[in-house]
């Protein structure tokens, strides 16, 4: 059975009516209901301690054994953390170089990966290579020559600095490319033969494809830049560029930790990803992938 | 492609590709270029580079350090590349169904992977406490008594790779998520009608169509997971007695603790070997079990 | 519904923009000083002198933040009043990446003009020449006096001749004690001349292992056993620094000392018994009777739910304990040393200054004249804080050698194997004795 027999111009195939994700009846459902809900509840349990951490107060938050529902419950450590910080500076920062990052790697990754999967040209594969091999080396051996790099590009101590080296990341490219090499050719060899340039058939039928590849991506290139820790370390000297995880890290003092005011940081720096993840996810829930011209 | 030929084409490929390709050249290929040439310097950072030729490298030989870092590390990756793509898989296809509250399901997988290690390691900790932790109390449930895992060299590791999981099942779930979806449900409609059984859709339709992605995501956790290194820094700092030592730790240490730059670019770039021939045997394993279109 | 998000992403792009651009609006410019002259006399009078030149100095911190920018910031202000022409800006980072960043920016080019120092990198950046010696231009200040200095500390942080920092603040390590187990377990309290066998049968007495209750808290690892080592009469190196006798009998014997406290005494708990909580959290919890740890912790057991107090550490053959200090230096090649002299001594010696640390508990400066520090000890608890002087006169520090940090890991390492029960500490030590060595070359 092979695309081109079903037809690779499907209609959409609806959430519903898709018989892979329909959940077997009986004892079967059960059993996959309570996995689910077992391994869950694994995940969220140690970020639901994070957040009763972060409202304990100072002498509670270390008793052993644990104590999970802080007695009192206080809002102290939320309040330190804006007298200790300009916090809000430092989550827009983290914000704008997030945002920033993930939409510049949408765009170049794309396009690269477009010229990679759809493009037959001399040297693709060996080029290709050179992209995964950037992600074999540490990158804590390579931050010292980058920051070299930077400091020749005046970008010392600069939003362009934060960014630019997060945007281009073969990760994406990899992972975008891998997409679109799924894609049939029947529905651009369509388009060509209409007159379609290849910005057209990148822009106006690739991409709508790719949806839920890009929405992974996006999510995946925001995170990566929002808990960046080390480059943004080195690259910014003035607080006021000072993003998220580097202004909290401070909070591990040499000798002493506050492990409430630690949580608490950990929490504001968690909760916004959530929810970019919440608002991308419905990208990967779309039944709708193949929607292409009827005929 | 039609009405494409030669500099024509070569053009439209340079307008797709130079974006990406003079930001990777400027801010990661000069940066490891420049590593590379570093292997055959001492740099302590503060003065400038002395050249030693080959000296990191016989160094790097004779490096009791590197050999245990190097067995961590396959230990490490072997223990969990498995588990993590098995696990990942069951759980992407279980949570692709149409089953009430699936949503949050999928958004508690995943909020272990944006959660900091350094907030999760000190639950971790206490999860692993022999004496007053959660899974040895478990354990004790079922008359097994636990070891002192975080503090026993036989097990820490294991804790490690443990721990390591629970991050990242979410990260590998969405990419096969995203593969999932990608999948038109017009094959299984037909199999169904033919009286295909739900294992045998699962083999001869999903494996097969998810398998560039299942590829995507193999790579990428095979290159991650040679390069451990926040979970053992955060978690054991590379003990008890190094037990838990890693190949990153072993450059990272070196590179500022020890100031001995170049000979943690020496170690990177042996690092680089391994993960390059891992990478280049999936790829050339990938035309056996991988179908595009 | 595609456009609507592409709208919302494009709003967001275009918002950060404008935030971008107005984080990178050059601060107002400080005013350059105008400096007038009206003087009413017929003769030639010397022309008067250029203004000077506004300078930015950076400085950079680790023990700033994040508790005392605030206080930072008020010391600042009493400089710029003083100096106007210098504005000072301060760039942090946490202590565990401090010095991975203040080498970065070192190799990089984009060193800060003043930084802060604890001593084992000191005498590293010292030995590598990127501090820049202070003695000439100390030497044409009139104003400046060294000997308002702790002199230990003044010492420690002079180079083969060279005074390449002035000491900021210091800190020691005492005995820390819990009254009230004390009092429950009739054991008299320790004194200032306590050996370990007066300790360890105290702790004893005190400990119950039933409820999780341990005697003594004192780990086996890098600090302490120099430490111990130095009370026993040993020391990891020779008088020439060339020779490692960490493998002699004393130094043996010392870290047996300290394994035993685990292993046979059985009055301190395992690391696996403590499990992640630090020895201050379980002193605060009423779970170790002693603990040796440092003054900076009396902020963080200052609402303990009982009693305590301090006393010198316990001695073996003689009493040792830890003299941690910070220095602040200025590089090499700084483009503003006289500027960066200006602040240095400023902020390590201005009574100010010192005033400030001691009320907002921001370290001990390193400053002679007890008068400072007369606030300090009224404060309580705990009571005995003149116990944290009188450690001074056994401070030692720790033997630093080019490659500290490996000596440091390696000697970490197989103290471990002795506390799994691995090694022997003869074995340890000379193994260990054999890797120093090594590392010596």
């Amino acid at each position: 059975m092979t695309r081109t027999e079903l037809g690779p111009l499907a209609t959409a195939g609806e959430f519903e009516a898709d018989p892979t994700r329909q959940p077997p009846r009986g004892i079967g459902r059960w059993i996959i209901y309570g996995l689910l809900i077992f391994s869950a509840l694994t995940m969220v349990v140690p970020f639901l301690w994070m957040v009763s951490t972060s409202l304990k107060a100072d002498e509670y938050v270390l008793t052993m054994p644990p104590q999970f529902l802080p007695r009192p419950l206080t809002l102290y450590s939320y309040r330190r953390l804006a007298a200790l910080f300009p916090i809000g500076r430092i989550f827009l920062n983290s914000l704008l170089v997030a945002t920033w990052t993930a939409a510049g790697q949408l765009l170049t990754c794309s396009m690269a990966a477009y010229a990679f999967a759809r493009m037959r040209f001399r040297g693709s594969n060996a080029l290709f290579l050179i992209y995964l091999a950037t992600l074999m080396i540490p990158s804590q051996v390579t931050i010292t020559p980058l920051f070299i790099v930077m400091r020749y590009l005046g970008w010392i101590n600069t939003y362009p600095g934060l960014i630019l080296p997060g945007v281009f990341s073969a990760f994406g490219t990899f992972l975008l490319r891998q997409f679109l090499l799924g894609i049939p050719r029947e529905l651009e060899e369509a388009a060509f033969i209409d007159g379609a340039s290849h910005w057209t058939v990148y822009s106006r039928i690739i991409l709508p494809l790719a949806k839920p590849a890009l929405a992974t991506l996006a999510v995946y290139s925001f995170m990566g830049s929002w808990n960046a820790y080390l480059w943004p370390l080195f690259v910014v000297s003035d607080m006021q560029l000072m993003t998220l995880p580097v202004g909290l890290a401070t909070l591990h003092g040499r000798w002493l930790t506050q492990w409430n005011l630690v949580m608490a940081g950990s929490v504001i720096t968690v909760l916004p990803m959530l929810v970019v993840y919440l608002a991308a996810q419905k990208y990967f829930v779309k039944g709708v992938v193949m929607s292409g011209i009827k005929g | 492609m039609v009405g494409e030929r030669g500099w024509r084409k070569l053009a439209w490929v340079g307008v797709f590709l130079l974006p990406s390709l003079l930001g990777l050249l400027t801010f990661a290929v000069v940066p490891i270029l420049s590593s590379l040439l570093l292997t055959l310097f001492d740099w302590d950072l503060l003065t400038p580079p002395r050249f030693v030729g080959l000296g990191n490298f016989q160094r790097l030989v004779a490096d009791r350090n590197f050999w245990s870092a190097l067995g961590h590390t396959l230990y490490y990756i072997a223990g969990y590349i498995p588990l993590v793509m098995v696990i990942a898989l069951a759980v992407a296809v279980l949570v692709n169904q149409r089953l009430r509250g699936v949503v949050l399901v999928r958004a508690a997988f995943f909020v272990p992977v944006v959660s900091a290690w350094v907030a999760v390691a000190l639950l971790w900790q206490w999860i692993f406490n022999p004496k007053y932790g959660l899974l040895n109390y478990l354990l004790s449930l079922v008359g097994v008594h636990g070891p002192a895992w975080l503090f026993d060299p036989q097990w820490a590791m294991p804790a490690i790779i443990l721990t390591s999981l629970w991050k990242d099942i979410g990260f590998v779930m969405v990419m096969l998520l995203a593969g999932l979806q990608g999948i038109p449900s017009q094959y299984y409609e037909a199999a169904a009608i033919d009286g295909a059984s739900r294992w045998q859709q699962f083999r001869s339709i999903t494996l097969p169509l998810l398998s560039p992605t299942i590829f995507f995501a193999l790579t990428i956790s095979l290159i991650n997971s040679f390069q451990v290194f926040d979970q053992v820094w955060v978690m054991t700092g590379g003990g008890p007695a190094g037990a838990t030592s890693v190949l990153v730790e072993q450059i990272v240490k070196n590179a500022f603790s020890y100031s001995r730059m170049g000979y943690a670019a020496s170690l990177s770039w042996v690092l680089f070997i391994l993960v390059f021939a891992a990478t280049i045997i999936q790829l050339r394993g990938q035309k056996r079990w991988v179908t595009y279109d | 519904m595609r456009s609507r998000w592409f709208s919302l992403l494009a709003g967001a792009l275009v918002l950060s923009v404008l935030v971008a651009s107005c984080a990178q609006q050059p601060p107002a410019p400080t005013p350059t000083p105008v400096v007038i002259e009206k003087i009413k006399v017929v003769t030639a009078t010397p022309a008067p002198p250029p203004p000077p030149t506004p300078v930015t100095l950076t400085y950079f911190t680790f023990s700033a933040a994040p508790d005392h920018l605030k206080d930072l910031d008020d010391m600042i202000k009493i400089f710029a009043s003083a100096h106007p022409n210098i504005k000072i800006k301060v760039e942090t980072a946490a202590w565990n990446d401090y010095f991975t960043k203040l080498q970065t920016l070192i190799a990089g080019g984009t060193a800060p003009d003043v930084f802060e120092l604890n001593y084992e990198n000191f005498v590293s950046y010292a030995a590598k020449g990127v501090l820049l010696d202070l003695g000439p231009v100390a030497q044409a200040d009139a104003q400046f006096d060294a000997a308002i200095f702790y002199p230990r500390a003044y010492g420690a942080f002079n180079y083969n001749g060279m005074q390449l920092g002035l000491p900021e603040t210091f800190s020691t390590v005492v005995l820390f004690y819990n009254k009230a187990l004390f009092d429950k377990a009739g054991v008299a309290y320790p004194t200032g001349d306590w050996t370990w066998s007066d300790a360890v049968a105290a702790a004893k007495k005190l400990t119950d292992a039933k409820a999780g209750v341990y005697g003594l808290y004192s780990p086996a690892q890098f600090w302490e056993f120099y430490k111990k080592a130095a009370q026993n009469g040993c020391s990891f190196l020779s008088e020439d620094k060339q020779q490692v006798t960490l493998n002699s009998p004393q130094c043996v014997q010392a870290l047996e000392t300290m394994v035993n406290f685990v292993v046979k005494d059985k009055v301190m708990p395992t690391d696996a018994e403590m499990a992640g909580v630090s020895d201050g959290d379980l002193f605060k919890s009423g779970k170790i009777a002693m603990d040796v740890t440092g003054i900076w912790m009396f902020a963080a057991f200052k609402d303990a739910p009982f009693q305590w107090d301090i006393a010198v550490e316990p001695g073996l053959k003689q009493h040792a304990t830890h003299f941690f200090a910070n220095a602040v230096s200025v590089f090499a090649a700084s483009k503003h040393p006289q500027e960066a002299w200006e602040w240095v001594k400023f902020f390590t010696s201005s009574p100010d200054v010192a005033a400030m640390r001691v009320t907002s508990a921001w370290e001990l400066p390193a400053l002679k004249n007890p008068a400072y520090f007369e606030d300090y000890l009224k404060q309580t608890p705990p009571a005995n804080r003149a116990a944290v002087f009188q450690s001074l006169e056994y401070a030692i520090v720790p033997p630093v050698i080019e490659r500290q940090g490996e000596m440091q890991d390696a000697i970490g390492r197989l103290i471990d194997q002795v506390k799994l029960g691995k090694m022997t500490a003869q074995q340890a030590l000379d193994e260990a004795t054999k890797q120093v060595q090594a590392l010596l070359k």
